[in-house]
């Protein structure tokens, strides 16, 4: 194998390559993962067993439509139910300065019975719930892009607030959540006396099946779904914005690193005409030769996307640390699934040049 | 003992307007211990003939026995296994391996050859003992002079012990001395090893050390 591997620089280019298009797929992939993560931690935080939602409101993102908060009070009274509290979401303009600042985010607005109702804020990186209408949690990359941290001030729809919170797992990399008492965010919305979800807190012993039924009969215009149904909605809902764009520029990326690995065996197969027409001639398998140039393209990406898949890593430690922006969560399923796919076309797309193995002529080894 | 016999060999190369007779009835044969020398101009046939006493090429017509085998008889990778282990080569350029050194070169014929690493390490060795070129060993092809990647050539002609050597042109790129030092390594070593040496050339420093000359004119022998 090493008479007729690459020469190191030109090796060391290929895997600089494989590792980059790693790097951008495993990356890409992580970033799904991470707004998925964010729906999951928010969605299935502890004490919302149920979820009560207006009709045909399966999962949590991109819904409109409200129900009345005052519905509240009546499904605590039902029997199985600990406790039920209203949140109501809506896009806010958020800027670090009053109105006039160009730079604002519109940031997912969550309003809800601050400051220990159902539906606050999953963690907290420092700081604490709001507790009065004039206080705000908020993301920590949010907090970051806004240039704010503890107890300073935000100006909401134009409103100032103090941030007395900010918040972690609450990036869904498109935007970010903040947190504030539910009055607050109906009274920014305009939607007074409305509600876009209930939350129920099972009592001991009761069976979400059995409430659920109980809270559909009373309440026939409302949909009720278990955690487990509705975070399972949330995370497939997550999904449908990128998973095509995503798909797409990984199947680019490993389109790249195959291509990148195809011309390298080329110029191997080229570049190295006369030794390979000296081992034939000398007595090497021609099937021989084919495994090594195959060898060969399998050690580059290999090497490549394992370096890719540390790099991704690191990347995503750096990132977290300097501009927790984008939310990467790596799962090992999808590294692996990522390298056995690279291998994969990397060693279809290397197939075509090591057939070109079979033009060469060991007579060639005679021509001075 | 013969040890090569080409016997009414013909061989066409190309195909339409651009097929060449490279062989007409072409006859000869080399025994153990033999140097012989097959002389003619450029094109006469030399390195058509060596392909086919190779089992590179296979004739049109005639018979090639290669240590006691008919070729022609033989599948293609029967043919290349049974190259491997009788027939070693000398080319015109030394075309040794870049990324090997020049002991690792000539061990990686004594491993197609066959048999146990050690015995190929140990056999690699005696090579370069019997040729002189210890000094050699450690070197890349690119630090060698021409005279000294041809030693180096020769020796992995030589390490498996083979009963045929084809030389094409083996001294060609070489200035006087360093020609007369290979083409004494060549057919010394080869003697020594019992085995028959063709060597196709029409350089005139190789014919003290020539058994026969056998002259080749268009393809003709």
């Amino acid at each position: 194998m090493k008479a007729v591997r690459n020469r190191r620089a030109r090796a060391w280019l290929a895997v600089g390559g494989v590792a980059t298009s790693s790097l951008l797929v495993i990356s890409l992939v992580a970033t799904l993962r991470g707004a998925a993560r964010t729906v999951v931690d928010y969605v299935g935080q502890d004490g919302a067993d149920l979820w009560i939602t207006p009709p045909g409101a399966d999962h949590f993102l991109r819904l409109s439509g409200v129900i009345p908060a005052a519905l509240t009070d009546s499904v605590r009274a039902l029997s199985g139910v600990a406790g039920a509290d209203f949140i109501f979401r809506a896009f806010v303009a958020v800027s670090a300065r009053p109105r006039g600042d160009r730079f604002r985010l519109t940031l997912y607005g969550v309003g809800y019975r601050a400051p220990d109702g159902l539906g606050g804020p999953p963690a907290f990186e420092s700081g604490q719930p709001p507790h009065t209408r004039r206080e705000v949690a908020l993301d920590r990359a949010a907090a970051r892009r806004l240039g704010v941290t503890l107890r300073d001030t935000v100006f909401v729809n134009g409103r100032a607030a103090r941030v007395v919170g900010v918040t972690a797992g609450t990036n869904l990399l498109t935007t970010q959540f903040i947190f504030a008492d539910a009055a607050a965010i109906e009274a920014l919305s305009g939607f007074a006396g409305r509600a876009s979800f209930i939350l129920v807190r099972l009592a001991p012993g009761a069976h979400a099946d059995t409430v659920a039924a109980r809270i559909r009969d009373r309440f026939p215009d409302v949909d009720v779904f278990d955690r487990a149904t509705f975070v399972a909605n949330s995370q497939r809902e997550t999904g449908v914005g990128y998973t095509p764009i995503l798909a797409f520029v990984d199947l680019l990326g490993i389109g790249a690193a195959a291509v990148l690995v195809a011309l390298l065996i080329h110029a191997l197969v080229e570049g190295h005409r006369t030794e390979l027409a000296v081992l034939l001639a000398i007595g090497t398998a021609p099937g021989t030769l084919a495994r090594v140039m195959i060898l060969e393209a399998t050690r580059l990406i290999v090497v490549g996307g394992v370096l890719g898949a540390a790099l991704a890593r690191l990347l995503a430690w750096v990132l977290d640390r300097v501009f927790p922006v984008i939310p990467l969560h790596f799962d090992i399923g999808d590294t692996v699934w990522a390298l056995a796919l690279l291998i994969v076309c990397g060693i279809l797309a290397s197939a075509i040049p090591v057939a070109r193995l079979g033009r060469v002529d060991p007579l060639e080894a005679f021509r001075p | 003992m013969t040890v090569l016999l080409l016997d009414g060999v013909s061989k066409t190369r190309g195909g339409g307007v651009h097929a060449t007779q490279a062989l007409r009835d072409a006859s000869l044969s080399v025994a153990s211990g033999e140097v012989v020398l097959l002389e003619g101009a450029s094109g006469a046939g030399k390195t058509t003939l060596l392909a086919v006493a190779a089992g590179m090429l296979t004739p049109d017509a005639g018979r090639v026995l290669l240590a006691g085998r008919s070729l022609v008889e033989l599948t293609p990778a029967e043919r290349r296994r049974h190259r491997t282990h009788v027939v070693g080569f000398v080319f015109q350029r030394a075309n040794l391996l870049d990324q090997l050194t020049s002991w690792e070169n000539v061990l990686l014929m004594a491993l197609l050859a066959g048999g146990p690493p050690r015995d190929a390490r140990r056999a690699t060795d005696e090579v370069f003992e019997q040729l002189d070129i210890r000094h050699l060993a450690a070197r890349r092809p690119s630090e060698l002079s021409g005279g000294e990647e041809q030693r180096v050539g020769v020796a992995r002609a030589l390490v498996h012990r083979p009963a045929l050597v084809l030389a094409d042109e083996p001294t060609g790129n070489l200035d006087g001395t360093a020609g007369r030092i290979v083409a004494e390594a060549l057919a010394t070593c080869a003697k020594a090893r019992g085995a028959g040496v063709l060597v196709a050339t029409h350089d005139a420093r190789l014919e003290p050390f020539a058994t026969r000359r056998i002259p080749i004119v268009d393809g003709h022998v």
